[in-house]
């Protein structure tokens, strides 16, 4: 005696679910990556961690990054972003963050 | 002034002001992490006079290295910039083949010995730089010479 099918339709949504999600955050990934393979285990080489207001003025929603990669995101406008140029374009030499408290500001 | 602990999470500033003309400009180098660590050891092998001499500076500036060390400091860059210059205008296919491959394998240089070879080879056959890693053990094979690799990613 054989299981009716409409026993298996919430495995099926599940499935679907899982698939759907996965997908989304698979495609979200890869947007912030700009199409590469993501960084990992990135060390201390200067883990700047940057408050989350002046990120959403630069357009970005992630909470920390390396100092590397906070370069390249001033080089070139992405966090992923890479260029090979020698000389860097007018105004990087005055981009550059201080950290500091409220009252200095 | 106290004993508190400094906060540098609150706020953020970017001062815009120029550095002052009695200060001379140097141009900052503009390439980012991938292509910087590809052309690092040309680097180190062109600049390694210039880079000590700026670390020596500011190991006896007691703290004040930042101020007094500048002149120092912009040899180092303009070094660099002459290196990544050079290998821009002899071995751009290379360098970016090389770079493109660092940037999209988490900037492991075991990854992408398949593309680093032919880059050493140019520079070397163009510039004069040969990639040496600092600290290899005597009678040992480079770890970017050597012929067979086990851990790898597959790719090409």
């Amino acid at each position: 005696m054989g299981v009716p099918f409409e026993t298996l339709l919430p495995y099926g949504v599940i499935l679907v679910m899982f698939g759907i999600t996965g997908g989304a955050l698979g495609g979200l990934q890869h947007m912030q990556n700009g199409g590469k393979r993501g960084r990992h285990n990135t060390d201390m080489w200067d883990r700047v961690r940057v408050p989350i207001g002046f990120l959403e003025w630069r357009g970005l929603m992630l909470t920390s990054l390396q100092q590397m990669m906070d370069r390249d995101r001033r080089l070139t406008g992405y966090l992923r972003g890479q260029s090979d140029r020698v000389e860097a374009a007018p105004g990087y030499e005055l981009n550059s963050a201080w950290r500091c408290e409220k009252r200095f500001l | 002034m106290t004993a508190r602990e400094p906060r540098f999470n609150h706020h953020v500033l970017v001062d815009t002001t120029p550095l002052p003309d009695h200060i001379p400009k140097v141009k900052e180098l503009g390439v980012s992490s991938a292509p910087l660590m590809s052309a690092s050891f040309f680097i180190g092998a062109r600049c390694k006079p210039y880079n000590d001499d700026y670390m020596k500076c500011k190991t006896e500036a007691n703290g004040r290295g930042e101020l007094d060390c500048m002149r120092e400091g912009r040899k180092v860059t303009r070094c660099a910039a002459s290196v990544l210059s050079d290998v821009n205008k002899h071995c751009l296919a290379q360098f970016r083949a090389h770079w493109q491959c660092l940037e999209n394998n988490n900037q492991q240089m075991y990854q992408c010995r398949f593309y680093e070879r032919p880059l050493n080879k140019c520079v070397f056959d163009n510039l004069g730089l040969e990639k040496v890693i600092p600290g290899t053990p005597e009678g040992t094979v480079p770890v970017h010479l050597r012929e067979k690799q086990i851990f790898q990613r597959k790719f090409t």
